[in-house]
């Protein structure tokens, strides 16, 4: 399964990367840590031109404490460095967990939390070979006009399976995006699209460079839960992310938040988890309800291996888990 | 697609060689550089078969562009044996039963290496999560506990027979 | 023979492990020859479609490609049995499931070869296609094979004593449907094969072929070459380099290996084909899904009265080893207990799917499952100990079971005492509380089948030893060795005759040029067979050494003793320390032998003699001293007269019982295996390392099957084909695995030893089955036991709203195989499917799916 012919740059510095990418607008990949990109490469899910290997940058390799408070997370840091930094251990705790969950210990050497963020979607009908998906006649995110999953609908509903981004929404993290007219921060929660095949509001010529978080949402107590059937290796067939505020186990929730992924086309923040938790002692009755919240806004399909009803059913139990286990910290 | 000269540093040496801009380490280090221990065993990114060390750490080859990896520092399995004779691990393999059909092998040494040498004592639970990344499909992975923690006893006693 | 061994029952590290922790050994794939070719091969979309037209002018006109081959390059059909010689290396036809062979392109490059495929014009008429099994045994038109009528491969049925009294007398009958969904070896190599043609000097043209393979049967590899390329045997040589596991998904001949000197023989240069991962599991011959509806009628005490089972397997487009696979199910059914009347349908159907074949545990795993889980049923049924009604229904070796095996050795009351008394079976069975328990399952195999393949009275194995005159062993053995220790096992075999040291003995495996044959590594033969041929082989050349040892020490042959490296004349052994003696006797090569010479006249009346003095002596007698040995099994091991009774029978069993013990949270439907305690009678451990090697794999595999491994498929495409998404077990979920190596020492094995690297693996799925009812109370008839079909079971027995978790099949009363629940049909580029095919009708009656949930 080789690799399309490309032309590959290694660029040092995000001006000369983004000028490459404003250079190929469009025939340009972004090579990161490559454990998504590059096996998708060899199923012939993308043949670009151009390859931008971005691991020379060394300024995005950085994880660091912000003069005001907070934190930045270069793009390029890897898995394994956010597993084991002891300042995210202390304050971001359900950032580490979730982390810590991802594939396995090899390859959070080598993926980075910008590609944990800008993560391909996945759907079985879609991550395979060439050969594979001629049999099936491709599907609409690639190279097709039918989605299999849905057949009735004209939406692609692969489904995003990165395991940092729910706990990074619940940490209401903010993003730095490098383009030729210079930076721009969103929120994180900002960048997805909800689209399985269009996932990221992301210009063609544009990168992901930084990831902020606010000292304010330090201190947080969180829990990440993860469904898989393997307990290595495998991506998320439901994930649920929640953090919570409060000064001590039994004492009422000051704040909260609760975010799902693996469950649709993009992590979502739970609506109405926090109005659920907040003011109120976690309690098996609360936590359940959280469950049913979250169940709410999964839309799990038969993208992945365990079946849809099962996955939700799973957010439910997870979300209900997650939300005792930080309560009690 | 034209071929580019690139040079990479293998187990210590250098070698300069030409390679098109596609080719993954783990390609560059079977075919042009025939360092056939690491193996192929997935196209998807999973098994671990492949596993080298890039400046120290365990990284999949078959997941590395070999244009990428220069300028760094690469351990292949060739390069796991010490002073002319089996590291420790490698006896301690074969002893217990580490290896049954060895396609695997080369990956666990290389996690195994890494493991050790940030973590010479080990807990049972540290070594199953370590060695998380790499499948193998005829020990069920038990007897390979058996030849790690032999392999850290025999390090320990050499270490202390070097130093009286 | 010695009551105390020197080498065999010690653990010994495998004799290549330093090639394999090194990465310096070499398997197939990490050969490479000069000119040397790449093999890319071409597969069918399609399940089922007549091919009316290739054109490979696009194709052959891409840079670097050298040779194209179609069905036309090599229209010999084939199949590892007479029987079903069905295949073809690349089609000719029809394609007869997704990932047939077409074509395949020989570049210089991988890229060049991979472009190509995508410029072959294939013009297909579309035929429907039959997935599900019992659908396909209905078949009246638009068969898969013409001559295979209603699609079925082949059909048996068998009855032994009289079942219909059985049942009748029983006190009570448990009646059940079983489904165990399809595995595959996904062994760590992907299949890999090179090919290379030398040129005849006489002729000047294409002669002797070589093929390097990842096989675990080089003989029948060189055997199906030979009538498909129409070259004599003796021009063909197959050599097996390392092997990265088998698991049987090498034990037959497999497309690539044909494909690649096919295009060996076009390219005019050397062709090398590695299988891509997803080719792997299109190659498959791996465990078929299999249907079981199965009857046992039981006393009120437990004694069993009758079995009578019903058999499907879906036995995927071609033949394979599905006549053999179908047989052992029924065989080994009712031959690991008493069992007075059995009655055996079996079914082996095709479909449009990859071909299974063998996998570890042939034919055996899935009615096991079936088997053991009912037994415990009953024994919850009738509130009776299992492991008591399993001691209740032991064989009475030496016998021969209802279906006509033959059991000389029988370790099972042991294996069963093991596991029971390690895992506190009495105390613990039913009081672990709820979510938590303990269950227990055994079984048996064959070490190696009495009959092979292609029906003779030959030797099964042969080994040849030579020793020259630097004293060095040099053992030739077809047998095939794929990791499972064969090579160690004959080493030590040779070495133990000989009394030699390992370090003596050289093994040279399985190069039909320079081996003799053996018939390969498959159902669990080569200790038994190979081990056989080894020790006689040894003792032939032992023989030859002994007249010379006697006569230099003045002694009778039958008093000398082999041992350390010396050879003694008896009694004088014990009073000697081999270290002093050995450095003492040593030579080296011939060069010495005046010396020797000389010492010898100096020293009179010696006790003893150095190997290589010996062996020097021996070759005075008669130059380079060679021994054979051959092995066949007896007569009367090799089962009865009936149709069909050729499967089965064995020289010896080898008995596993286990317990294991798991968690099953409740909520989630997922089951923690926390710990198997595992005892496999492999009648005398050669190599313990390696048996419990054996083992521990053999349980750990089973784990995989029980609680995580399952072929996915949707209208006969597989949506796992890789190691991600088929989920073979790591090493946070592998649970502690206890072994207890039981020895009952059979007659017919080298020194006692039977087989050890299959027989653990069926008891596995149902000891944890019935752990899962000890925990909670359901019972799992479908394998493998998924959070979702646990759940689903759970919800079902708390009687909680319900909710369709495992597209509509009931994992406690399974009717049908459950497909992925996407869609096929489709509209824009890419294949069509026939309007028949199920993927369409279903599609035009079925409302558009939505996502589950959503705002509700």
């Amino acid at each position: 399964m080789a690799l399309s012919e490309f032309q590959l740059f290694r660029p040092k510095t995000i001006q000369s990367a983004v000028a490459l990418l404003a250079q190929h607008k469009g025939d340009i990949q972004v090579l990161a840590g490559g454990t998504d990109l590059l096996p998708s490469m060899r199923q012939k899910l993308f043949a670009p031109k151009y390859v931008l290997d971005i691991r020379g940058v060394e300024e995005l390799k950085r994880i660091r404490v912000l003069a005001g408070g907070g934190l930045e997370i270069g793009a390029l840091v890897t898995l394994s460095q956010i597993e084991d930094s002891e300042f995210i251990r202390r304050n971001y705790p359900v950032l580490r967990k979730a982390a810590m969950t991802i594939a396995s210990p090899i390859l959070r050497n080598m993926g980075t939390i910008g590609g944990n963020i800008c993560l391909d979607t996945r759907c079985l009908w879609y991550n395979q070979s060439y050969a594979w998906r001629t049999s099936c006649g491709f599907c609409i995110k690639k190279d097709g006009s039918l989605c299999h999953v849905a057949p009735g609908g004209s939406k692609c509903w692969a489904v995003f399976s990165g395991d940092t981004p729910p706990a990074l929404l619940c940490l209401g993290a903010e993003i730095e995006i490098a383009g030729p007219g210079g930076t721009r921060r969103i929120a994180l929660a900002d960048l997805y699209t909800g689209l399985g095949d269009t996932r990221l509001k992301i210009a063609k010529d544009e990168m992901l460079t930084r990831v902020f978080i606010r000292e304010s949402m330090s201190g947080y107590r969180g829990a990440y839960q993860k469904l898989r059937v393997r307990g290595s290796i495998d991506y998320p067939l439901a994930g649920v992310a929640v953090i919570v505020k409060s000064s001590g186990r039994h004492a009422p929730v000051q704040d909260a938040k609760v975010a799902i992924t693996a469950v649709n086309p993009s992590p979502m923040l739970v609506v109405g988890a926090d109005h659920a938790l907040i003011g109120r002692a976690v309690d098996e009755h609360i936590a359940t309800v959280v469950g049913e919240l979250a169940a709410r806004t999964a839309k799990p399909l038969t993208t992945s291996a365990l079946t849809p009803e099962y996955r939700r059913e799973m957010i439910k139990v997870f979300a209900k888990r997650a939300v005792l286990e930080a309560a009690a910290g | 697609m034209k071929k580019e000269l690139i040079e990479l540093r293998v187990n210590g040496r250098i070698h300069e060689l030409a390679a098109e801009p596609n080719k993954l380490l783990l390609d560059v280090l079977r075919h042009d550089l025939g360092l056939t221990g690491s193996k192929r065993g997935c196209d998807d990114s999973s098994c671990g078969a492949c596993t080298v060390l890039i400046d120290g750490i365990p990284m999949l080859s078959c997941t590395l562009l070999a244009a990428s990896c220069q300028g760094q520092e690469i351990t292949t399995v060739e390069g796991v044996a010490e002073h002319g004779g089996l590291a420790a691990i490698q006896q301690a393999y074969g002893r217990w039963g580490g290896a049954q059909c060895g396609y695997c092998t080369p990956g666990f040494m290389m996690t195994v290496k890494y493991l050790l040498a940030n973590n010479p004592d080990p807990s049972e639970e540290e070594i199953r999560n370590a060695l998380s990344g790499n499948l193998c499909r005829c020990t069920g992975y038990e007897q390979m506990y058996q030849a790690i923690r032999d392999a850290i006893e025999a390090e320990r006693k050499g270490l202390a027979a070097s130093s009286r | 023979m010695q009551k105390e061994f020197s080498i065999i029952g010690k653990p010994v590290a495998l004799v290549d492990a330093a090639q394999k922790t090194t990465g310096l050994g070499k398997y197939t794939d990490d050969l490479s020859l000069p000119g040397m070719l790449v093999g890319k091969i071409l597969h069918s979309p399609y399940p089922h479609a007549r091919i009316r037209k290739i054109d490979l002018t696009r194709a052959r006109a891409v840079q670097g490609v050298v040779a194209i081959v179609t069905g036309q390059d090599a229209p010999t059909s084939y199949g590892i049995l007479p029987i079903g010689h069905d295949e073809h290396a690349l089609v000719v036809d029809k394609v007869r499931y997704v990932g047939d062979n077409i074509a395949c392109v020989a570049a210089t490059t991988e890229a060049a070869a991979e472009n190509a495929l995508e410029l072959i014009d294939v013009e297909y008429e579309l035929l429907p296609a039959w997935f599900d099994p019992e659908d396909s045994m209905k078949a009246e038109s638009n068969l898969i094979h013409e001559n295979k009528p209603h699609n079925i491969e082949k059909e048996y049925h068998h009855v032994f004593g009289d079942p219909e009294r059985g049942l009748a007398e029983a006190d009570y009958v448990a009646e059940a449907r079983y489904m165990a969904n399809e595995v595959t070896h996904a062994a760590m190599e992907p299949h890999s094969t090179l090919a290379s043609f030398e040129f005849d000097p006489q002729t000047g043209k294409q002669g002797r072929l070589t093929v390097w393979s990842s096989t675990q049967v080089p003989y029948y590899l060189q055997h199906k070459l030979s009538l498909v390329l129409d070259m004599p045997m003796s021009q063909i040589r197959v050599i097996k380099p390392l092997v990265g596991g088998g698991f049987g998904g090498k034990s037959e001949v497999i497309p690539l290996e044909i494909i690649a000197a096919v295009a060996a023989r076009a390219a005019k240069t050397p062709v090398k084909i590695t299988y891509t991962r997803e080719e792997v599991f299109w190659a498959h011959r791996g465990r078929p899904r299999t249907i079981i509806d199965l009857k046992t009628g039981v006393k009120n005490d437990g004694r069993i009265t009758a079995v009578r089972a019903r058999v499907v397997q879906d036995g995927g487009g071609y033949c394979s080893y599905g006549p053999v696979t179908i047989l052992y199910s029924g065989a080994l059914l009712g031959a690991l207990y008493d069992i007075p009347n059995v009655q055996y349908d079996g079914y082996r159907v095709l479909t449009n799917k990859p071909a299974c074949g063998a996998m570890r545990g042939h034919g055996t795993v899935n009615v096991r499952f079936a088997f053991e889980s009912q037994l415990d049923e009953i024994c919850a049924h009738l509130k009776l100990d299992a492991a008591a009604v399993r001691r209740k229904n032991l064989l009475k070796p030496p016998c021969v079971t209802v279906n006509g095996l033959r059991v000389l050795s029988y370790g099972l009351p042991e294996c069963i005492e093991k596991v029971a008394n390690a895992s506190q079976w009495p105390v613990r069975r039913g009081r672990l509380g709820r979510g938590r328990g303990i269950g227990m399952a055994c079984s048996h195999y064959v070490s190696g089948a009495a009959n092979s393949i292609i029906k003779s009275d030959m030797p099964h194995s042969t080994v040849n030893i030579k020793i020259d005159r630097d004293g060095g062993v040099v053992v030739y053995t077809g047998a095939s060795e794929i990791g499972q220790g064969s090579d160690t096992m004959t080493a030590q075999i040779v070495a133990e005759v000989l009394g030699c040291s390992m370090k003596r003995v050289k093994v040279i495996a399985a190069d039909t040029d320079l081996t003799p044959i053996d018939l390969g590594s498959y159902s669990s033969r080569v200790t038994l067979m190979s081990g056989n041929a080894a020790q006689r082989a040894a003792e032939d050349v032992r023989k030859k050494i002994e007249q010379a040892a006697a006569k230099k020490l003045n002694c009778s042959q039958e008093e000398l003793v082999f041992r350390g490296d010396l050879i003694w004349r008896r009694g004088a052994e014990l009073e000697n320390t081999g270290e002093q003696l050995r450095a003492q006797g040593r030579i080296e090569g011939q060069i010495l032998r005046e010396s020797v010479l000389q010492e010898r006249k100096e020293q009179d009346a010696r006790d003893h003699l150095s190997f290589e003095e010996a062996v020097v002596a021996a070759i005075d007698f008669s130059g380079t001293l060679t021994g054979t040995g051959s092995y066949a099994p007896p007569a009367d091991a090799r089962g009865g007269k009936f149709k069909g009774a050729g499967v089965g029978p064995s020289p010896a069993y080898s008995y596993s019982a286990q317990v294991a013990e798991v968690s099953v949270d409740e909520e989630t439907g997922q089951v923690t295996v926390h710990k198997i305690w595992a005892a496999h009678d492999c009648g005398r451990a050669l190599n313990p390392v390696a048996v419990e090697g054996q083992v521990v794999g053999s349980v750990w595999m089973g784990l995989g099957q029980a609680l995580q491994e399952e072929m996915i498929w949707k209208d006969g495409l597989l949506m796992n084909p890789g190691l991600l998404e088929y989920r073979s077990p790591s090493s946070v979920e592998s649970p502690e695995i206890e072994t207890f190596i039981v020895e009952s020492v059979d007659p017919e094995g080298p020194f006692g030893a039977k087989e050890a690297g299959e027989g653990s693996l069926a008891a596995t799925i149902p000891a944890i089955a019935n752990a899962i009812y000890d925990a909670v109370g359901i019972r799992l008839r479908e394998a493998p036991f998924t959070p979702e079909r646990v759940l689903a079971a759970l919800r079902a027995q708390k009687s909680q709203k319900k909710v369709n978790m495992t597209e509509g099949v009931d994992p406690e009363r399974p009717v049908s195989f459950r497909e992925h629940g996407g869609s096929l049909c489709f509209r824009g580029k890419g294949p069509t499917r026939h309007p028949l095919d199920p993927a369409v009708r279903e599609q035009s009656k079925a409302e558009q799916p939505s996502p589950v949930g959503g705002d509700d």
